[in-house]
Formats: C-alpha cells, structure tokens, sequence
C-alpha cells in the first residue's frame, strides 16, 4: 500500500525566497503526524501543495498515490484539508454551510455532520459569524471530516484557540482517529498541543526536513550526554550530534544514539520529547545566526 | 456548485432585480401612456415632416409624455449596466479575497469546476440583466423612434446594453484579481467602465464604420436626416468645405428686402465660399450594423477579460 503522504526534493520558491525547501518524507497511511517548526519554516506551504492549493517550483508530492495537481479531481475527494484561518462563508448559517459540504462531495456524510453539531450544541440556524473562535473551528473540522477523507491535513488547527477550545478541537480529531482508518497530518510551532495526540513527529527547519519518525523511537534515540570536553569529538564519530554547548572542561551534548551509549565517563540523561525538539529547533536558530553573520 | 453559486449570488442577484423592477414601475405606466398618446395625437402622420405644424404636434408631445424622457435623455441611465455587472463580480472577488476559496478548492470538486460555474453564473445574469434593461426601453422608446429615429438611444437598445453589462462584470473580475482587494477594485472596475463608455459614444462610434457626407444648396432640401445620426452639419461652399468667414461675412450680406425686412443674400454668401450645406452623418439604415459591432466590442473585451481573470485563478498559489 502506498504511503499516505510522500514528498521528493519538495521546494516552493516565491520571488527568490524558498518558503520551503528540499523537502523529502513519507509519512505511513493510519498515522498520526505531527509537523513541528518554527514561524515561516514552510509548514503551511507543504501541507497546501499536498492538497493541490499550491504548485511545487521543484520536486514531487503525492498523495495516496496521486498528484495532488494533475490528479485533482481523484485526489481531493479522498484528502481533507483545513486551512489555518478556518475559513467558512460568514453569512452562511450552519445548515447552509452543512448544505455547501454536501453538495460539493461526493462521500459526504451528513449524518455525522449533523450529529457533531447537535454534540456542540451549536443551533442550525446560527449564522457563521455570529460563531466563537473555537465553535467556528470545530464546524470548520466538521466539514473536513463529515467529507470522510483517507488523509486529513490540518494547518496550525487550534493556533488561535484558546486552551480549553484546543483541548476540545484535539479531543475531536482523537475520536476521528479512534473512529476509522484515518492518516492525519496537523502542522504547530507548540508541540504541547499535539503531543497527546500524534505518534509521530517531523521537525521541519529552514524550510528543510530535520527529523522525521515514530514519536516513540524519537524519544527512545535522544540522549543528552555530559562528559569531558576534549573527548567530545569521539562521540561525535559514533552519534549524531544534535546540539552541543562547552562549559569550561565540560561538554553537554544533545545526540541522536546509533546504538547504546556506554561510557563512564559520560553522563547520559534522558530526553523528553518537548526538548529534543528544542534541542532540533535551537540548532535551527544557531544555524540562522550564522547566516546572517557570514 | 450551483446551489453554493446562486448563494453566494443572491444578494447582487436581487440588487440587479431591485433597479429593473424599480425602472419597470416607472418606465411601464410612462410607455403605456407615450403609446396612447401617439395614436391620440396622430403623432404618426408628422413623422418625416418638417412643416411648422407637425413642429408642433410633435414638441406637443414629447411635452405631454412627461418627465421621463427628459431623464432618459440626460444620459445618466447609462451607468446602470455598468452598476449590475461590477455588482456581479464582487461574491467572486470577496471570496478571493478573504481566503475563503480555500475552503471551496479543497471540497472535492476541481478549481476548474469552481470557476466556470461561478462566471457562468455571474455571465449569466449579467445577461439576463442586460436584456431586461434593454428590453425595457427598446419597448418604451418605440414611439420615440419613430420620431427621432434609432439612432436617438442607441445605447439603451437591443443588444448594446447587454455588452455593456457584460463588459462591466469582466472589467471587475480582471482588476480584481490584479488587486485583491474587493473594494479599490470595484472603484476603478467603474471609473474605467465610465471611462470606456465615454470615449466610444464620444469618440469611437463615429468612425467604426467611415460615416457619409453629403453637401447641398439652398434651394435644395439634402438628404433625409431626420432618422439618421448627424455627426455634423455646418455652413459650406459648394465642394463642401466648411464656411471659414466670421460673422462679418453674414453682416456684409445682409439685404433690405424692400418691406423692411432683413435678410442673408444666398448669392453673396456662395460668392464668400458658403450658402451651402455640408452634413456628416450615419444613415438610419446602419443601425444594425452598428449594434452589431458595438455588441461584438464590448462582448468580446468582456470575455478576454473574463478568460483572463479565470486564467489568474487557475494558477493562483
């Protein structure tokens, strides 16, 4: 079975900036990924290629197997997508915007639409933009969801909400996922909102892919090791280095682990997952600074 | 999509309704009445005839038909196509703008699909508007026609209005998606709408098609052009160049008729190179013609305007 979401040397070039770069993963069908980076590291550029919003300037992306472009009229009925401003009509009420999904697909399901909005509580005669942040999330994700896509891209989904209605919204995808066979994609710059949610993590920097992989074997090859400055560089040959700081004769290192780490000299510590993407995205800032010295 | 379309639509779609219905209450009782009032009066018998008493039957009544014409004739009713097409892009533009068609391009159905149902829809009743409007006062005005001749309200007949329209709605969608925002676009969609109006009923019309002349002598009456559209008419010479001599020329020709009364000496004005008439004019017979091009003219800018705001969108990042 092919991967649900595949992208080749991905690149997106606006003027002579690239909002993103060189971009190469898979992500596996029934998963639940998140896609962390800081502001502007091409998050919102990779997922709106992966729906066909967006045309690559090089590489491929496909999804289920398709391209998202030439593909299209394939593809989208089997893709969800929702967009970061959780754009919906403003003048519609929520049964015309029940109406609108619909009418546009095909696999449509509105007894679960119905059913989710009767859950929130929310009247069908309400208008769109008489709706709260949150409630207007949640039926934004009650459109993506009642399409019953194979693939669910969610674009920084719960950045404007506040704590309790991103509580609420993850609860929802949880029991989407929970539901059926679902592959889910949700980009973040907080990894705290879809920690509890995901099981697996790609850290996208400097419009690159930094790390890609199941959350579980992420945590379990981090190590922070501290030891004696001068043989930090024979670590370095075994492991990769994701981060490291000097103390005077002592070295703190932050390392991707080929295999055990053994030796007494060297303290190793555990790492969560919050700061080994710290410790990724720190690189990141670093390697921006140099840029902009150099 | 054509539920979500008409949607969408409905508002401009009943603004559009709005102004027909509201010039239909006005204009209909107007033309009832203009048409009664014709047979009563036996306007007919005075159409292409310049005697003084069909002067006044006819001044007659235009005066009894009431103020409508008048308000018809001050030309201001052209900017009402202009009003519904630029109405009809804004639900597409709006949508644009505020990012919402990412909601709609990311249902199941193509942006291809999006967008030609949206224009088809919006072309549609741009059309519809068009020929309403037109059908309106082609009706109200045949009595007037008559009189005057098409030429009169060229504009406002057959199919001119509905390119108008069409054109308005094109101009929109093209500088709105140059733009990207709804409102500034929507002002200068207009302001050139106007602009483009003007320069062809003032300027370009005339010389779509190259226009007939005709020069002739006192003694003879020229050609018939009550009906025709007189792009101009001066004092000439007998090749037909335009009379040059000032008003002195005039004085210096003036006789006493014996009876005390004055008048211009037709030999002395011919023999100062004038006494006859040069007319430049379009006959009666081109009116179709002219539809027809005036039709093709904004029709077709319209829809290399359309197709190319549908363009923009397709390849729209």
């Amino acid at each position: 079975m092919t991967a649900a979401l595949v992208t080749d040397g991905l690149g997106k070039r606006y003027g002579s900036q690239w909002a993103l770069r060189d971009c190469t993963l898979e992500i596996p069908r029934g998963s639940v990924t998140a896609l962390v980076g800081p502001n502007g590291a091409g998050k919102t550029t990779l997922l709106r290629m992966a729906v066909g919003l967006t045309r690559p300037s090089a590489g491929s992306v496909r999804v289920l197997g398709l391209d998202p472009h030439v593909d299209a009229a394939e593809a989208l009925p089997r893709v969800g997508f929702l967009a970061q401003e959780h754009p919906l009509y403003g003048g519609f009420t929520i049964a015309e915007m029940l109406r609108v999904g619909r009418e546009l697909n095909p696999g449509w399901d509105e007894e679960a639409a119905r059913a989710r909005i009767a859950e929130l509580d929310l009247p069908l005669k309400k208008k769109v933009r008489s709706l709260s942040g949150g409630q207007r999330a949640q039926v934004a994700l009650t459109l993506a969801l009642a399409k019953r896509p194979e693939l669910l891209l969610l674009d920084e989904p719960v950045a404007s909400l506040d704590p309790l209605a991103r509580r609420e919204f993850m609860q929802t995808v949880v029991e989407a996922v929970a539901d059926r066979e679902l592959t889910v994609v949700l980009s973040s710059h907080i990894l705290a909102d879809l920690e509890r949610v995901c099981d697996r993590l790609v850290i996208l920097a400097v419009g690159r892919t930094q790390l890609a992989g199941s959350i579980e074997e992420i945590v379990a090859s981090h190590r922070l090791l501290t030891g004696p400055r001068d043989e930090a560089e024979d670590v370095a040959r075994l492991h990769d280095v994701v981060r490291e700081s000097h103390a005077e004769r002592q070295t703190t290192l932050v390392v991707r682990a080929n295999g055990h780490v053994y030796d007494a000299r060297w303290t190793v510590h555990e790492l969560d997952l919050e700061e080994i993407v710290l410790a990724y995205l720190g690189q990141d800032a670093a390697r921006r600074r140099e840029a902009v010295l150099s | 999509m054509i539920w979500l379309s008409w949607r969408q639509q409905r508002t401009e779609t009943l603004i559009a309704a709005a102004i027909l219905a509201l010039l239909t209450v006005a204009f209909v009782p107007a033309g009832i009445h203009a048409a009664d009032l014709y047979v009563q009066q036996h306007v007919a018998r005075c159409v292409d005839r310049q005697t003084q008493a069909c002067g006044f039957v006819v001044g007659n009544y235009v005066l009894n038909t009431g103020v409508l014409r008048g308000l018809l004739d001050s030309g201001w009713f052209n900017l009402i196509p202009g009003l519904i097409g630029v109405a009809l892009a804004t639900p597409i533009l709006l949508d644009l703008e505020n990012g919402v068609v990412r909601l709609a391009w990311t249902q199941s159905i193509t942006r291809r699909h999006w967008i030609g149902t949206k224009l088809g829809f919006a072309v549609g009743t741009a059309v519809l508007a068009g020929a309403g409007f037109s059908a309106l006062f082609t009706w109200y005005e045949i009595p007037f026609d008559r009189i005057f001749g098409r030429w009169d309200k060229f504009d406002f007949e057959w199919l001119a209005p509905v390119g108008y329209t069409l054109f308005a709605l094109g101009l929109a969608l093209a500088v709105g998606v140059l733009v990207r925002r709804s409102a500034a676009a929507l002002v200068v969609a207009y302001g050139a709408y106007v602009a483009a109006r003007l320069f062809v009923q003032y300027w370009l019309r005339q010389h779509l098609v190259a226009p007939l002349s005709a020069t002739w002598g006192p003694r003879s009456a020229g050609p018939n052009l009550s009906s025709a559209w007189v792009i101009s008419q001066v004092p000439s010479d007998k090749a037909g160049h335009p009379f040059s001599g000032g008003a002195q020329v005039f004085q210096a020709c003036v006789r006493s008729n014996g009876d005390g009364f004055k008048g211009v000496s037709q030999a002395c004005m011919a023999r100062h190179g004038a006494g006859f008439t040069h007319a430049v004019y379009q006959p009666a017979s081109r009116f179709w013609e002219f539809q027809g091009i005036e039709f093709a003219l904004f029709a077709g800018v319209a829809l290399l305007l359309t197709a190319f705001a549908a363009w923009r969108v397709l390849r729209t990042d």
